[in-house]
């Protein structure tokens, strides 16, 4: 854009003795689409001129002018018209839809860029694309929208994070998370600064930005695309840019309200009270071959109560959400004020949120060769936070292993002890709390100065600084002497970039773009820990009352980034176009004799469609080849993994004196983890833009990954970090848009995208174990590394199934012969967490004033294993305290029963549920994410109101509101995963399911 | 104008400052190994840092505990697998309770290596004198000889079963600095060249020690710990010299008292003790007092695994009125329900802080004792006035006459429950239970522990010991 700008404010200057002379007159007329629909809010601006307007709703405007002056009119979509003002002082203009707005400017890694022109790989989420979904968080925006980047909702608890994975996991130890960059402030990591609770996924980093303050979305996927980013483009890179004003825009105003309900999406039926202790009783009588009754099995008679835990920790949650947009622009000013507030309730007792947020985004031309701006926004965030997966904790599931004839109050409505070490769970979330707090300033102030014709220098200083609490505080009654527990950490990164960018048109066609640039970022974690226990009373709450308190953690940790960078763009024509770029960085994280990484990147392009053989295929608009080689890092080593280290404090001191121990061997040639990636592909668009279809394959080759090397202990040491490994993704991406049905009243759209995936471990450490075959791998309880195959396999005995004859579960050994004591030996690979094929389609219906959007994501061919069904299922897991899902009162009674538990006398009854393929589970889906319908006000019903308002939409929002799963998965949500870690992707113990919301909103526009 | 647009580049310009040299970043909470040897804090922090070590509730107290369990003392009622297995001597390699004694062990050696090969070359340091210097690298050879000879009586066959030409454990001499793995895949050395480079440092840290060093090594205990060495190795004479040169070195001596047990590690009884506080903070998976307080202790406060056995419950039996047993036992619940007696020895189930006895001067009235009976000789006083002087503390009235079986039996309700017992046995071809089977004698496969698996698979040069692992 900024090119723009400048082009038109040295066209100014050149036909400012022109205008002078000239006598001005008003120009009016109507502008409508090609529909005959009139065009709201159309661009007109004397070309050369700063002077500009824009069309009201019924697509009028005036506009003053003289003969001989070029009008342009301009809008997000449309095709830009040129006229060139005569005699008459009426100009009707029908504008044409944009082949997919290929006009349009995209942003990419320090700068932007002609749609047309791109030859990089970068998938964008425009504003219009995004702006009539309503959603809760940013990275539900991405969702479903851009092909190859996958984004798996952890659950459905407020604040817990996605993982976020641009095509596939590229890392096995250092984070596969892509980077983020709002505004050009690359943020920090936050899944290490708070607490585990359960699962190992943090807290979203995108719950920093309010999703209606963004413009567009920019995933850059291919090395051309991410190259600029050097050591951090390895994962993918996410730009975020927030919405700006417009120039010479009237204010307006837009006061978004909704309310929302949400619920769990799908729960396992597990047995009520009377149910577990009929199961347990009949089982007993059958094993003991005598009548045995729930009283001497000490469940109580049967009618003697319990307590229904699943549904005691569900909830219908309602959240409410305010947003307010102020935008607008002067003749040199544009600015944009955001202002959000959300109070939300989760479906699970005990999680709320509430989040306030503001934003400022202001720009001003001081001069015409320098521009100035701020970006900035802040977030305060409370969360009230509860546990999840494997941990006692968590409400859901505690819910489902409790025991239902435990009684959660006493005959006195006290909380009564659960009595086991599963607690009651009501208590826990009554009496306990677990608060998080944030308060997060991400912004950025630039200057962008034009000394010379061509040339732009532009310097940006950023900050992101986090400010996290998070408070603990365990009752008495549930954690005798009470506990407290306050994490403080600072997150704090400051960071420049300034770059420099040379744009020119050489001849008639040369067209060529040069940018300079450096970054250097300092980032500081601050972090203390302490923890009291010990207090006389619940009600003395804090650090300094309990009796003994502990510190934990109290440390910092710098690492600091400096990159130079540079990015040559060269086209003929618009017709071939070549893009080089390199980048060198050096890190703090890196070893001394590894300091600075060199990256880059080679693409080239050919605009088919523009050559003079192609004039005839008039059914096509565009089509383009393009091909892209290059190198990216991954920098996520920790803080100083290439120094030889001692540690001090508690665990070196001895009787009072301080000391320091070994704690880390010096690795000096440690550096970053290295990704070479190949992408080819052709974007096109057809029959008037009526047909999008954009294809492309990559292959991306990751060495130098971090492996532990295992060392022999006579060393004094564990394990050393170093760079090892090898891995290969490689996968197609296609993206198809189609406008179905175009007429006045209705208009259908379909946008699908569809990722393969497909990787493979090429190499592992030396010393890594083997297995038999001979091949090399990393073991995990469920999942295993092997190379020469996936980095993530299922690996798990077979379960066959209960034997209807014999009422045997029955297994498969590791030679596929049917067993019933199977041993750890018999694993084998049984599945991938890796799908076939991921991605989202979305349809978009416009009737009258209505509007419809419906955003479906899929999945197919993945696996998924849910641990804690080892728990759920059987007569005996903890010593059969737990409940069970209600499937297990179908156990085998006499041949020829179909059942799904063995036989009470069979001796697998107690193996059944032992870790197997029966807890894999088949996750292929297909979800309605997110259902939006709109009706927007007529212009005749606002003038009828009195022409308050300008636009006045009334909104339904519905999410996961039905989603097509295998019979496998009733209760359970197949979009899981407890971790972020790469090694155990598709993996939960029992993952919350996501919610189920409807939401009804209006936003009103003054 | 023109002048303005200038200036103003150039400011930007100006901008692009070289950041090249802040890349340096420096750890604030750790310490570079190469500043440790900086400064005279951090190398004495260094020394401390061993001793730090020396306190992980593998190396005192795991090693203590599981030694006493293969033995006689002690009962086994808990629910870890993993000590199970070594009660009923079937450890494997994959045993959890044995590899952080290994691996804690070499950390130990690598953090005396440190000191021992990098102090010496480092010079102008302020207050660092030649003296001091001297004394830290004593004290981590001191430490170093402890621990390799805490590994070798648990990994290899004690020196009676081959005269010492078994293989004992790899002799690590040098600090791992990253690089290359090679030097660090060693074979185990024989068990005579183990006990040759402990009988090396100790002799080398003796003069260098001072005679009074607070909780720190001091030159009567390296000599303690020699004496100790000379006995398994039954060299009588020197450890009847060694032993009496302590006993005579007007540092030690015994206590009135069995009051040293409690927290007070300034008691002239002790030479060398584990001192473990309330503020000892986080250890790496448990501390000394920790494992020691717990495991010995019955419930509250303890885990009540490890109780009086029978055995010796029978032994202080014979003679009635033992304060041994009398003022350091108490009747309490074992985890298994059973009524019987736990030591009092380790008693802050507070603070979790009880101290490890390592070396106490009673122990070189016994080696005095059994070296002179052993050999033959009077070397200080003879075995009867040493054994009659601790009967007489533990009121018990004087014998009349002592043979190896009185005083190991003396030993045995002396030392009970200090992790003595099982090497008692072993070196003197007895049993570790009464009435024992084969897997219990002297020299069986099992009653030492196998080479752990993570360095038989990180180190294709060792040797495993012999038996199924």
């Amino acid at each position: 854009m900024k090119y723009k700008n400048l082009l038109c404010c040295l066209a100014a200057l050149l036909t400012l003795f022109q205008l002078q002379a000239q006598d001005q007159k008003t120009i009016s007329g109507t502008i409508t689409d090609q529909d005959n629909i009139p065009l709201p809010g159309v661009n007109i601006l004397v070309d050369g001129t700063d002077q500009g307007t824009q069309s009201d709703f019924d697509g009028n405007y005036q506009i003053a002018a003289a003969e001989g002056d070029v009008l342009v009119y301009s809008y997000l979509g449309q095709q830009t018209v040129r006229r060139t003002v005569g005699a008459s002082s009426v100009i009707n203009v029908t504008m044409q839809e944009d082949a997919q707005a290929l006009e349009e400017v995209v942003v990419i890694g320090y700068g932007n860029q002609e749609e047309r022109k791109i030859i990089q790989n970068v998938g964008v989420v425009k504003e219009e694309a995004i702006e009539n979904l309503q959603v809760t968080s940013a990275d539900q925006l991405l969702q479903g929208q851009s092909a190859g980047t996958q984004i798996v909702n952890s659950s459905g608890v407020l604040g817990s994070a996605s993982v976020i994975r641009v095509r596939g996991v590229n890392s096995i130890n250092s984070g596969s998370q892509p980077l983020i960059v709002i505004d050009g402030v690359p943020i920090t990591d936050t899944e290490t600064n708070t607490l585990q609770r359960g699962g190992n996924t943090g807290v979203n980093p995108l719950s920093y930005v309010n999703p209606n303050d963004i413009a567009s979305l920019t995933v850059l996927k291919d090395a051309g695309a991410t190259s600029i980013y050097g050591s951090r483009g390895a994962n993918g890179v996410i730009l975020i840019t927030t919405k700006k004003g417009r120039k010479n825009q009237q204010a307006t105003v837009t006061l978004d309200i909704n309310t929302q309900y949400t619920r769990a999406t799908d729960v396992p039926e597990i047995l009520s009270a009377d149910e577990f202790r009929r199961f347990k009783a009949e089982v007993a009588s059958i094993q003991q071959g005598t009548q045995v009754t729930p009283e001497d099995l000490g469940l109580g008679a049967i009618g003697s109560g319990g307590t229904d835990w699943l549904g005691g920790v569900q909830r219908t949650g309602i959240s409410q959400r305010y947003n307010l947009g102020i935008r607008g622009g002067t003749e040199n000013t544009t600015y944009f004020i955001g202002l959000d507030y959300q109070d939300a309730e989760g479906f699970i007792i005990g999680n709320d949120q509430q989040r306030a947020g503001a934003r400022i985004n202001l720009e001003t031309e001081v001069s015409e060769w320098l521009t100035a701006g701020m970006n900035l926004g802040i977030t305060n965030n409370r969360l009230n936070r509860v546990g999840v997966e494997n941990n006692t904790f968590a409400p859901f599931t505690t819910a489902f292993l409790q025991s239902p004839v435990v009684s959660a109050f006493d005959s006195e409505g006290n909380f009564a002890q659960s009595g086991s070490f599963i607690p009651n769970i009501f208590a826990i979330v009554a009496l306990d709390t677990d608060e998080l707090k944030t308060f997060r300033t991400i912004g950025n102030f630039y200057a962008e100065i034009t000394p010379l014709r061509n040339l732009t220098y532009r310097a940006e200083f950023g900050i992101d600084k986090l400010e996290l609490e998070e408070f603990l505080r365990s009752a008495e009654f549930n954690t005798p002497g009470g506990v407290a527990q306050q994490i403080h950490v600072a997150e704090d990164r400051w960071l420049t970039n300034q770059t420099l960018t040379y744009a020119n048109t050489f001849g008639e066609s040369h067209n060529l773009t040069a940018l300079v640039g450096l970054n250097y970022e300092e980032t500081l974690n601050t972090r203390s820990n302490v923890s009291a226990t010990g207090f006389l009373s619940d009600d003395l709450r804090n650090l300094g009352s309990g009796s003994t308190p502990t510190i934990l953690n109290g440390d910092r940790n710098p690492n600091r980034l400096y990159g130079l960078f540079s990015r040559v763009s060269y086209d003929y024509a618009g017709k071939y176009l070549v893009e080089g770029s390199i980048r060198r960085d050096g890190s703090s994280r890196f070893g001394a004799n590894n300091r600075y990484g060199y990256f880059w990147s080679a693409a080239a392009g050919w605009v088919l469609s523009s050559e003079n053989f192609m004039a005839n295929a008039t059914w096509l608009d565009y089509l383009s080849l393009r091909a892209s080689i290059g190198t990216v890092g991954n920098d996520r080593l920790g803080t100083f993994p290439s120094l030889g280290l001692f540690n001090a404090g508690a665990i070196a001191d001895y009787n009072g004196e301080s000391g320091v121990i070994p704690n880390q061997p010096e690795n000096p040639d440690l550096k970053w983890e290295e990704s070479e990636t190949i992408d080819v592909g052709f974007k096109s668009a057809l029959f008037g833009g009526r047909l999008n279809l954009n294809v492309s394959y990559f292959k991306k080759t990751t060495s130098d990954l971090l492996l532990n090397q295992v060392l022999p202990p006579q060393t004094g040491f564990t394990s050393i970090s170093r760079n090892i490994g090898e891995m290969e993704n490689s996968g197609w991406e296609f993206e198809l848009s189609t406008v179905n049905v175009r007429t006045e009243d209705f208009e259908w759209r379909t946008n699908l995208n569809l990722a393969t995936i497909d990787n493979q471990v090429l190499r592992l450490n030396e010393d890594a174990a083997t297995d038999p075959q001979g091949r090399r791998i990393i073991d995990g309880p469920i999942q295993r590394a092997i190379e020469g195959e996936s980095l993530n396999n299922f690996y798990l005995i077979r379960y066959v199934g209960v034997n209807p004859q014999t009422g045997d579960a029955e297994w498969l050994d590791a030679d596929g012969n049917i067993t019933t004591n199977p041993g750890s030996d018999d694993r084998v690979v049984t599945g991938s967490p890796l799908p076939d094929f991921s991605g989202g389609i979305t349809n978009t219906f416009r009737f009258f004033d209505f509007d419809l959007s419906v955003l479906m994501n899929y999945s197919y061919g993945n696996d998924i294993v849910i641990d804690g069904l080892r728990f759920a299922d059987g007569n005996d897991a903890i010593g059969g305290i737990v409940n069970i899902r209600r499937q297990n009162l179908n156990f085998w009674r006499a041949p020829g029963d179909n059942a799904f538990l063995p036989s009470p006398t069979s001796p697998t009854f107690n193996l059944f549920n032992q870790r197997s393929s029966l807890q894999q589970l088949d996750g292929s889906y297909l979800r309605l994410k997110n259902i939006t319908l709109g009706y927007n006000l007529p212009q005749r019903a606002l003038d009828q109101i009195g022409n308050i308002f300008s636009g006045v939409r009334f909104y339904f929002t519905g999410t996961n509101l039905f989603t097509i799963k295998g019979d496998d998965l009733e209760g359970i949500d197949p979009e899981v995963t407890d971790d972020i870690d790469p090694l155990f992707q598709g993996e939960s113990f029992f993952t919350a399911p996501q919610s189920k919301s409807y939401m009804f909103g209006a936003r009103l526009q003054f | 104008m023109k002048s303005i647009k200038i200036l103003a580049l150039l400011l930007g310009i100006g901008l692009v400052f070289s950041c090249d040299d802040r890349l340096d970043v420096v750890p604030e909470d750790q310490v570079a190994s190469n500043t440790v040897f900086n400064s005279l804090a951090t190398i004495n922090g260094a020394v401390v840092g061993i001793y730090s070590k020396n306190q992980s509730g593998d190396l005192n107290g795991m090693a203590q505990l599981t030694g006493d369990f293969m033995a006689d003392d002690v009962n086994f009622v808990g629910s870890f697998t993993s000590l199970q297995e070594i009660d009923n001597f079937e450890t494997l390699a994959t045993n959890t309770s044995i590899d952080n004694i290994w691996l804690d062990g070499y950390e130990l050696i690598g953090a005396a290596n440190n000191v021992i090969q990098n102090l010496p070359p480092v010079t102008d340091i302020t207050g660092l004198d030649e003296a001091t210097k001297a004394q830290f690298v004593a004290e981590a050879k001191f430490l170093r000889a402890v621990t390799y000879f805490k590994l070798v009586n648990l990994f290899a066959q004690p020196y009676q079963i081959a005269q010492g030409s078994n293989l004992g454990v790899p002799l690590v001499l040098q600090p791992f600095e990253g690089g290359d793995i090679s030097a660090f895949q060693l074979e185990r050395s024989s068990v005579n060249e183990v006990h040759a480079q402990i009988e090396q440092d100790l002799l080398e840290a003796i003069p260098d020690l001072p005679a009074e060093n607070g909780v720190r090594a001091e030159s009567g205990a390296a000599m303690a710990l020699l004496a100790r060495l000379y006995l398994y190795r039954e060299q009588w004479t020197q450890a009847a010299e060694m032993a009496n040169q302590v006993i005579n070195s007007g540092n030690y001596a015994l206590a009135g008292a069995y009051d040293f047990y409690d927290d007070n590690p300034g008691s002239s009884e002790h030479i060398f003790v584990v001192v473990n506080t309330p503020t000892d903070g986080p250890q790496e998976v448990a501390g000394s007092d920790e494992v020691y307080v717990n495991f010995y202790n019955p419930a509250p406060g303890g885990r009540g695994d490890a109780p009086f056995s029978q055995d010796l419950l029978d032994a202080f039996a014979q003679e009635p009125g033992d304060l041994r047993f009398t003022t350091l036992s108490q009747a309490a619940t074992d985890a298994g329900g059973n009524d019987t007696f736990f030591t009092l020895k380790y008693p802050d189930v507070i603070n979790n802080a009880s101290d490890g006895m390592v070396l106490r001067i009673t122990e070189m009235y016994l080696i005095r004792a059994e070296a002179n009976l052993r050999g033959g000789t009077t070397i200080g006083a003879t075995p009867l006035a040493d054994i009659n002087l601790l009967r007489d503390r533990a009121g018990l009235g004087p014998l009349g006459s002592v043979d190896l079986d009185a005083i190991l039996n003396e030993r045995r309700k002396e030392l009970c429950f200090e992790g003595h017992r099982r090497m008692d046995l072993l070196r003197n071809n007895r049993n570790l239970r009464p009435g024992g089977g084969p897997e219990s004698e002297p020299g069986a496969n099992k009653v030492i522990f196998p080479i752990v698996e993570d360095e038989t698979t990180n180190n294709p040069n060792i040797t495993q010991n012999p038996g199924n692992f």
